[in-house]
């Protein structure tokens, strides 16, 4: 069930046996969740934690106006508001944008993690911390990358994310988001976002089709996004 | 965005100098002057990047569409900005 969870971990440090038996019994419930649910709502305090297990989602912020601000994607294997445990509550709300599935981890549970798991306990620390690393490269990007290079960038993490858990195919991946949501991940107009796909693909850099990602030249992509993928944190090693 | 019974389809699909840039997917929205709205802050948000390379091309236009494909309305580019002072570039020696 967690797999895509311990497929992530074990790209970034070894997960031992006892350690995976913890996670899976830290989750107390699976739930199905439709598209455009609010799962996780800012300003109340929280009591569980969530992992995505299928599907997509979103953390976001809106402004008075109702323009929104998508400030993070997340794909299966996420913890999408592991922050919640500490920070008790959040300031943004977690958004499903397909049909998800996910499992509820209990603060308490994690409590107990972190009383006696030391390592493990720092496993979970580096997933808060690497959310912290792709909002920072998020930043760079509504504030700094062009158009163009901003949706080649989110195209190219998304590629990398999706391919730790499995979920890619070669240079493809299913990617079932409308322009609306990509608009709002990208600080563009839904119209804009078209426009701008329609450049990537007339440079046969990728084609974004029938919710289907297909990058035709890597590295021309890459280079277009300045995409490097270190503040992702591939490596494997003790942590 | 889920589909309420007030709301429609809309399709925008942009003409300029870059070619047609057809819109396959459309967006949910209430009626035709929210529609045009959506153009309007396109239009400038595709003009906003034109200029950070120098450029201001009013050459254009969305052409606004319902779920049959049909011609609602189409906005020029020149209709989501007032310009001032062009004309007077214009005069200068």
């Amino acid at each position: 069930m967690i797999e895509k969870l311990l497929l992530k971990l074990r790209a970034r440090d070894d997960v031992s046996a006892e350690e995976e038996a913890l996670l899976r019994g830290a989750v107390s419930e699976v739930r199905n969740v439709a598209t455009d649910v609010t799962v996780v709502r800012a300003d109340v305090d929280l009591f569980v934690s969530t992992i995505l297990l299928d599907g997509l989602m979103c953390r976001y912020k809106d402004l008075g106006s109702g323009e929104r601000q998508v400030t993070e994607l997340h794909v299966p294997g996420d913890f999408v508001d592991l922050h919640s445990f500490p920070l008790k509550r959040l300031d943004h709300n977690v958004m499903s944008l397909v049909p998800c599935r996910i499992a509820l981890v209990p603060h308490d549970r994690i409590l107990a993690i972190t009383e006696t798991q030391p390592h493990l306990t720092r496993l979970l620390w580096f997933m808060t911390t690497l959310d912290a690393a792709i909002h920072r490269e998020w930043q760079l990007s509504l504030g700094r990358r062009s158009s163009l290079s901003r949706i080649a960038h989110l195209l190219c993490e998304l590629h990398a994310r999706l391919e730790v858990v499995g979920m890619t195919q070669g240079n493809s991946y299913q990617l079932p988001l409308t322009q609306v949501d990509l608009a709002e991940c990208l600080g563009l107009t839904p119209i804009h976002v078209n426009r701008t796909l329609r450049e990537l693909r007339m440079r046969r850099l990728v084609t974004f089709r029938n919710k289907t990602v297909s990058i035709e030249d890597a590295a021309g992509l890459k280079r277009v996004a300045e995409f490097n993928p270190d503040y992702l944190y591939f490596e494997k090693r003790p942590r | 965005m889920g589909v309420t019974p007030l709301m429609a389809q809309y399709f925008f699909d942009v003409i300029n100098s870059f070619g047609l840039v057809e819109d396959l997917e459309g967006q949910e929205l209430r009626d035709i002057s929210a529609a045009r709205l959506v153009a309007i802050e396109a239009v400038r948000s595709i003009i906003r990047d034109d200029v950070t390379v120098g450029l201001v091309d009013l050459v254009g236009r969305v052409e606004v569409r319902d779920a049959d494909r049909q011609l609602l309305v189409a906005i020029p580019f020149s209709d989501a900005v007032e310009l001032r002072g062009a004309d007077a570039v214009r005069a200068a020696p």
